[in-house]
């Protein structure tokens, strides 16, 4: 007996788990009920809920939905609407703004907003020393903070130290609540506050939707705030969907698929993904929504002050710069990255920009030919015979294209504009470096040739000035020691400082119009193409009305899902 | 007894400055890399060079490399790792919010691959040549050579194509709404394809150990004296030859304890399990150098202990290990 006893629960076990192994993967728990939830897929965990401190969109994704401003950006119709303030008065010539507060917003406690709110917001937090607040740097004006000043319960001004055009939509920086943070700022812990691992009870906002669950890395949830202040034409209260499950899915694979599988509701497509999707929407119930241009830029940018003096004189050179764009194949591009898909950008600013956008800048057309002659007629000419083009002294033209080798659609453009600028006779090396060495060298070393790159689109070209303005950080194309202003620069610096303190949005507009002609002509940044941002959008899904400056939830309140 | 104490005591002192050396040359390879953290606001047009610098300072990148190392050291006698700059929160809160799933996901995946490789490396040697050996084989090298992102888009790709099983992540939507047995279904039906491939691959190796261990031990005098006393086959395989091929493999368990939390990021990442992979790689490409300085001591002090505990196992497990006395 006792030789048998250990075959048989070596038996047993090993049955028992082979039982287990086969039925779980197959025992599919039926699926619950997940009634009225908006299911969602954000590419990155959100690293903390403290949107005063943040600096990446994975945070800003999910606090967007939990916090409000004063005021809101319309994005489909570039105008900027009241939210938290009901109305506002602007005197002395721009430097004084009243602010009459909404009433009837509640915080998430149930405990009302008032001005007390606003004015923490900006003196305790945004100006406080011991807090580092990006958006510090928005409401600094002149090298002065802002003043805010509290005239009754629901009323607020600001006194401003030079007059700023862009004030109002700067104003949709979120307000947060006095009575559930003065505690932390008051003893010096603010900088930790609402982290990732805080209980949901205690992140307190205004917005539509509120902090249910946060599961690390796994799924953020977010439920209705019953308290919104916003109702419906028919006096019902807002927002109408009663959840909203952001799921974290890191890879864009693993999106697509959770999104063909229908486990989620929404899929930004990428170029390749449209061919894919497209006759898949009628099976899978959901539509394509094209929502236009998307906002940001790529660009070609020549390095005007480089280390080597010989480039120098080459970037230097207008109509390099401008032979360079005429080389491009932006048709090419966009039928290979985006999947024809996408379109030429000619302007610093995205044809998706309400109102600022120009369409009457010229674009540089494909034209390899034409290229060739303006380089020749600048002296550029293949000397030796080996095809490829040298200066007037006899000076090789080969130069390194740098480009961040974390983002695909990056390189593969760049290859793309190495091989027109071959055609044209420059001999263009390629190096894809990390994303960290490129800053460093274009924002400390400045011993580069030559950048593929992209920016963030601005809705307000006056949030670019870091990089247009001369003395901007970011003016990295003509910057380091020894740079010297180069044509149209001035004109430029000129323009982006009246266009701040104009109050006439059609003067501010020509102003930014004349900017988008120079940047044309003079090329400091050659657009490439633009994506279309197209979004898959689940057919129980209604009143979606997707944007590319602020994506498809941007009126989640007013979004329902049909059972 | 004494011996036993005085052997571990001695064996911990040895590990000490190895417990010292590794995080410092994880602070200098990071530093290799070019810029800091806060490196990538600089190309935000809405953030001043100015901020960025107080960001710097804040968390002491402002000081030379070896103050901000001896600083980071002279806060971990206090248990203190540091703060992560990403999440702006200790390093030791942001490691344990991942750390139980990661545990979960590596420890069924060793349990289940020690139990397979033990049973069937059995199995196989004492049956060697046989044709369940050869196919046996024949999955331990594949399991083996695949490299484990290929299989595991392999398994996402078969999951995709016959939808049986969730595609990535760790719980199913409705998951709040399920019962307590759904739940553990739930989490168990998700762990299945990154369970595999992570079993898979260690299986492979623990098996080919365990088989060739057996394979000499069937060989030796002892087990044909048993034959010839006409002791039960089964008796021997696991009385005696089981016990005997077990030293190597309680060795490897030492070696392999770490990588119950750093070997499975690539399987994570790629099956979107919520562990400690995707902050790790998140932080490594960022330069968030005291996060992954964090992991790295713990993936340091687990070397440790699980050398320990494989020690401790084979005094346990073989009675003629003894130490030498001092």
């Amino acid at each position: 007996m006792d030789d048998h006893r250990p075959r048989h629960l070596t038996f047993r076990v090993f049955c028992c788990l082979s039982i287990v192994c086969l039925i779980v993967p197959f025992a599919n728990p039926a699926k619950a009920q997940v009634s009225n939830t908006l299911v969602i897929a954000l590419g990155g965990a959100p690293k903390s809920f403290n949107e005063i401190i943040a600096q990446e969109t994975t945070t800003s994704d999910v606090t967007g939905l939990m916090f409000e401003g004063l005021t809101r950006f319309n994005p489909l119709t570039g105008a900027v609407e009241p939210r938290l303030a009901e109305s506002w008065e602007v005197s002395s010539g721009g430097l004084d703004w009243i602010f009459h507060l909404r009433r009837d917003v509640l915080w998430f406690d149930g405990k009302p907003f008032t001005s007390r709110d606003v004015v923490f917001t900006f003196e305790k937090l945004i100006f406080n020393p011991a807090v580092i607040a990006p958006a510090r740097d928005i409401f600094t004006l002149d090298g002065k903070p802002i003043q805010v000043e509290a005239l009754d319960v629901f009323t607020v001004r600001f006194r401003l130290p030079v007059s700023f055009a862009p004030f109002l939509l700067a104003l949709n920086q979120s307000i947060f609540p006095e009575h559930a943070l003065k505690s932390a700022v008051d003893s010096g812990n603010f900088q930790s506050v609402w982290g990732v691992d805080s209980s949901p009870e205690a992140i307190i906002g205004t917005g539509p939707f509120k902090l249910k669950r946060y599961a690390p890395g796994e799924r953020v949830e977010l439920i209705r705030n019953e308290k919104y202040w916003k109702k419906d034409a028919s006096g019902k209260s807002l927002p109408y969907i009663g959840r909203i499950i952001a799921l974290i899915v890191p890879s864009a694979d693993g999106r697509l698929l959770k999104f063909l599988e229908g486990e989620t509701d929404l899929y930004v497509l990428s170029g390749a993904d449209y061919p894919l999707l497209k006759p898949k929407q009628k099976k899978s119930h959901f539509e394509l929504l094209e929502a236009g241009a998307a906002s940001g830029s790529y660009f070609l940018a020549f390095n005007q002050n480089p280390p080597n003096p010989v480039h120098r004189e080459w970037f230097k050179n207008r109509v390099f710069r401008q032979a360079s764009a005429q080389a491009l194949d932006r048709e090419a591009m966009i039928d290979i990255i985006f999947n024809r898909n996408g379109v030429p950008q000619c302007s610093p600013l995205s044809p998706s920009v309400p109102f600022f956008y120009s369409a009457k800048v010229p674009c540089y057309e494909f034209n390899p030919e034409k290229a060739r002659q303006m380089l020749k007629a600048e002296g550029f000419a293949d000397r030796d015979g080996d095809g490829y083009l040298e200066d007037k002294k006899g000076n090789p033209v080969q130069f390194t294209l740098l480009t961040n080798a974390e983002n695909p659609e990056r390189l593969q453009m760049a290859g793309m504009a190495l091989e027109d600028l071959s055609r044209i006779g420059l001999k263009v090396n390629f190096l894809a470096v990390e994303f960290n060495t490129l800053v460093t060298k274009l924002s400390a070393t400045h011993d580069w040739d030559a950048v593929l790159l992209g920016l963030t689109g601005e809705t307000d070209p006056h949030f670019g000035a870091n990089v247009w303005r001369t003395d901007g950080s970011l003016h990295f194309w003509n910057a380091g020691k020894g740079a010297v202003k180069t044509a149209g620069e001035d004109e430029i610096d000129g323009i982006f400082r009246q266009a701040a303190s104009l109050m006439k949005a059609e003067d501010r507009k020509k102003l930014y119009d004349e900017w988008q002609m120079i940047a044309a002509r003079e090329l400091p940044m050659i657009y490439t193409v633009l994506p279309r941002t197209v979004y898959a959008v689940r057919s129980r899904l209604q009143n979606v009305k997707p944007s590319p400056i602020a994506g498809p939830l941007h009126n989640i309140e007013e979004i329902r899902i049909k059972e | 007894m004494k011996s036993f104490f005085y052997y571990l005591c001695k064996r911990l002192a040895a590990v000490l400055p190895l417990l010292l050396v590794l995080p410092f040359m994880t602070f200098c390879l990071m530093h290799l890399m070019p810029g800091n953290y806060f490196d990538s606001l600089r190309l935000n047009p809405q953030i001043s060079p100015e901020t960025i610098k107080k960001y710097e300072a804040l968390y002491h990148l402002d000081k030379p490399l070896l103050a901000q190392y001896f600083h980071w050291l002279e806060n971990i006698v206090h248990l203190d790792f540091g703060y992560s700059f990403a999440y702006k929160q200790p390093v030791l809160k942001v490691l344990a919010s991942r750390l139980w799933n990661t545990f979960l996901l590596s420890g069924v995946a060793f349990a289940a691959a020690w139990f397979l490789a033990v049973i069937l490396g059995l199995w196989a040697g004492m049956r060697r040549g046989s044709w369940i050996d050869r196919i046996l084989h024949f999955i331990a090298y594949t399991g083996l050579s695949m490299p484990a992102f290929l299989l595991s888009i392999l398994f996402l790709a078969l999951a995709a194509h016959w939808g049986s099983l969730p595609l990535g992540g760790m719980r199913s939507v409705g998951y709040e709404e399920m019962s307590w047995p759904l739940k553990c279904l739930d989490v168990g039906r998700h762990m299945v394809i990154p369970v595999t491939v992570i079993a898979l691959h260690s299986w492979g190796y623990l098996f080919r150990v365990m088989r060739a261990q057996v394979s000499e031990i069937v060989e030796s005098d002892f087990v044909l004296l048993f034959r010839a006393y006409q002791v039960s086959p089964h008796n021997i395989a696991f009385k005696h030859v089981a016990r005997n091929a077990l030293n190597p493999m309680i060795s490897i368990f030492g070696l392999e304890l770490p990588s119950l939390f750093s070997g499975v990021a690539l399987v994570e990442i790629i099956t979107g399990w919520p562990g400690l992979g995707q902050i790790m790689l998140q932080a490594v490409r960022t330069q968030d150098v005291f996060l992954v300085l964090g992991n790295m001591v713990m993936i340091s002090v687990l070397l440790v202990a699980g050398n320990l505990i494989a020690y401790i196992l084979l005094v346990a497990a073989d009675p003629r290990i003894r130490m030498e006395k001092p």
